[in-house]
């Protein structure tokens, strides 16, 4: 079956439906048809039951989320549905800065980002303004922003209130975490009512999650949606560099090829699937995969480091009231060029680390009924504190992702594998970027007689990104700014595989900014009628 | 059909029954009156007194309605960082039925009801019940590992506990206005 369409987007997570939805906007007469491998799970009304069955029996919010055979190693998430891994995301949106723009012009390392801050920094604000972000200007005047973020911040609890207090006497400052979250209804999700679920399911709505854009745009027809259609292949022009079509397979016609024909193709397949398209695309012609003339597709694989530690402090909180929202000082997104370089940011959340019920008492006597709860209570004056910093860490020509022959999915293509790998300096940092991060949380802890009394690192890059990097350069780059491959004119690529590097924050915001940006190209040079 | 022929198709007829699924057939999916009477009589040892008889009581009947709810083979988060297919398991209502019959019945070798034993007693015999079953710590909700570790988890992990355990309304994870978190909580009723 061929489908014929003008735009052809490939993917279903937040950065298709923002292109979607803005695409529908600027050019309204188009026509926009997104392929996704995984399943609607559009059933917003059962999505409280679905969290009470989470809560009660460990049960998976998101029913059939993936396919069991088109995985990755090394991949962060299995989610593979509409919506993608925003389904499930906590709703940070917090920026990067301009140091993550400038690494080479301002210290020497890794690449430079083919756009300006201020450029990027419209397209946050768009971004803020469609997911509906609510945050408080930063305490740094160097965050200067264009516009007001389109809700007020969400009010710090009663906790993070102390928090804040006892964080702050470390010199550093603190701004609750901006998220993508409805303080009241707003595009047709309802109001935050502290679930305190946001990263596995919200019932109300309130935190972003890209099935509802969908949906308002397929209601009214103005794109259409395919799902549970892999996408294998993209297809070339017998003469030209152009992609004339996309060939996959629908879940429930695997025998019965299916093809799109269109005049632009986006891949919005997120940091895996993106890369993992254009390598499987090989043909005579481009042996080496589409976009891939540079052979750097699949390479620069990118994301944060994160180093984790808990304080005991002696300020009183009141564990639960709001755990999913946090603190974030940006002190340390900006690194001096006369100091050692470390860039990373710093995040305190509430918590109940080490003062949970427990069953036995130190000399290993069980403990029952009021015993346990009076333990309990006698383990809770104080606090513990949650602390994390992403740091900022850049990825060698050799963090990867490639083809593995050996794991092959029910049609033989083989799966990605992904394998993160940093360049010689940021190995060589590595001790003097742990000790520094370290000795910030020594000097947060110190405060409300406080102490550190675990300390942990993440053994996986959170935020990945990379292995379509962006670049002026054909020669050391996949795409251009927007995402336009170098290799073909109407082929893009959008979101977190175009970055050159991970920056030291939460990155959806980025990776939509990016794809909004890539929209005004898209729509600006697509032929008009 | 000679006897054995007959003897041999029975055999190959046994190869392929689906046995294992018979046995689980054949096993409770409920707890029997007898095992609630007797987890009540647990949960009144395993339970806050102060929570007052009728919520001990009460707790005891949500956990029996929680055991009613289990679903086997139900796709299970599959987590972020390092995911990883799991599914829920068996349900443990058979081996919450044989843990409450083996507590009963070393009651009654000590002498008596669960009731009636001292609580030293009863603390030795929930101890090597837990011990044997592998329970070294809380479960962070029911787990299927041992009926009073189970209920103890649902209870303790609760949100009510919480509020309990900090003498505070904090209302953890329950649908509240954000307005209300602004608040130091307010001392529980």
């Amino acid at each position: 079956m061929t489908h014929e369409t003008d735009i052809c987007i490939i993917g279903g997570g937040i950065t298709s439906a923002m292109l979607a939805q803005k695409l529908s906007e600027l050019r309204s007469g188009l026509q926009v048809t997104v392929v996704e491998a995984g399943r609607s799970i559009f059933d917003t009304q059962n999505r409280g039951r679905y969290r009470e069955r989470a809560n009660d029996y460990g049960e998976h919010p998101w029913h059939d989320d993936y396919i069991e055979d088109q995985q990755a190693a090394g991949i962060i998430s299995m989610t593979m549905a509409v919506g993608g891994l925003a389904l499930h995301w906590g709703g940070a949106c917090n920026r990067f800065s301009e140091e993550d723009l400038r690494l080479k012009s301002i210290y020497g390392l890794a690449v430079d980002w083919p756009i300006e801050w201020n450029d990027l920094e419209r397209y946050y604000c768009e971004a803020e303004r469609r997911l509906n972000v609510s945050g408080a200007p930063s305490a740094y005047a160097a965050d200067a922003r264009s516009q007001p973020y389109p809700q007020p911040p969400i009010p710090l609890s009663y906790n993070l209130q102390i928090l804040k207090a006892w964080a702050e006497k470390s010199g550093l400052k603190f701004d609750g975490l901006p998220m993508a979250r409805n303080l009241t209804p707003f595009g047709g999700r309802g109001a935050c009512c502290v679930y305190d679920t946001c990263g596995e399911v919200c019932p109300s709505g309130a935190r972003y999650s890209p099935d509802f854009t969908f949906r308002q745009l397929m209601e009214p027809k103005k794109i259409v949606l395919h799902d549970r259609t892999l996408v294998r292949r993209l297809v070339l022009d017998d003469r030209r560099t152009t992609v004339v079509a996309v060939q996959g397979v629908h879940q429930d016609r695997p025998t019965d090829p299916v093809e799109y024909r269109a005049k632009t193709f986006v891949i919005a397949s997120g940091y895996c699937w993106s890369s993992h398209l254009l390598l499987l695309s090989s043909n005579s012609r481009f042996p080496n995969g589409f976009a891939n003339s540079s052979g750097l597709v699949g390479r620069y694989m990118n994301g944060h480091k994160f180093i984790n530690a808990i304080a005991n402090i002696d300020d009183q909180t009141f564990p639960g009231q709001n755990m999913t929202h946090s603190l974030i000082s940006r002190e340390y997104f900006r690194c001096p060029t006369d100091k050692p370089f470390v860039r990373h940011d710093t995040r305190v959340w509430e918590s109940s680390a080490g003062r949970d019920p427990r069953l036995r008492a130190p000399d290993g006597k069980l403990l029952l009924g009021d015993e346990l709860m009076a333990d309990w209570r006698s383990r809770t004056k104080g606090s513990s504190v949650r602390l994390r910093a992403y740091v900022d860490v850049h990825p060698s020509a050799d963090s990867r992702l490639t083809l593995d022959a050996s794991k092959k999915n029910r049609y033989g293509d083989p799966m990605p594998k992904i394998e993160h790998a940093f360049d010689a300096l940021t190995v060589a940092r590595e001790a003097a970027t742990r000790a520094h991060v370290q000795g910030v949380f020594d000097t947060m802890a110190k405060a409300s007689n406080g102490r550190i009394v675990n300390r942990s690192e993440g053994d996986y890059l959170d935020h990945p990104g990379g292995g379509c990097r962006m670049g002026t350069d054909r020669a050391s780059s996949v795409c251009d700014s927007y995402g336009r491959t170098h290799d073909h004119e109407n082929l893009f690529v959008v979101g977190a595989p175009t970055t050159p590097t991970g920056g030291c924050t939460n990155g959806t915001l980025t990776f939509v900014a990016l794809t909004l940006r890539s929209a005004d190209e898209i729509a600006r040079t697509f032929p008009r009628a | 059909m000679q006897r054995r022929t007959l003897l041999q198709w029975a055999a190959s007829c046994a190869t392929v029954l689906p046995f294992q699924r018979l046995r689980l057939l054949a096993q409770p999916r409920e707890l029997t009156p007898a095992a609630i009477a007797t987890l009540h009589e647990v949960g009144a040892t395993v339970l806050p007194a102060s929570l007052g008889a009728e919520r001990v009581r009460g707790t005891v009947d949500m956990f029996v309605q929680w055991t009613r709810g289990y679903r086997e083979g139900v796709a299970m988060a599959h987590g972020y960082g390092h995911p990883r297919l799991q599914k829920t398991g068996a349900s443990p209502v058979p081996a919450y039925m044989m843990q409450l019959a083996a507590l009963e019945a070393e009651a009654r070798a000590k002498g008596g009801r669960w009731s009636s034993l001292d609580l030293d007693t009863r603390r030795a015999l929930l101890d090597a019940a837990l011990t044997k079953a592998n329970v070294r710590a809380l479960p962070p909700r029911p787990m299927g590992q041992h009926v009073v570790a189970d209920l103890m988890a649902f209870y303790f992990r609760s949100s009510e506990a919480n509020d309990v355990c900090y003498s505070a309304m904090i209302q953890r994870e329950v649908c509240r206005p954000i307005a209300v978190t602004i608040q130091r909580p307010k001392p529980l009723r």
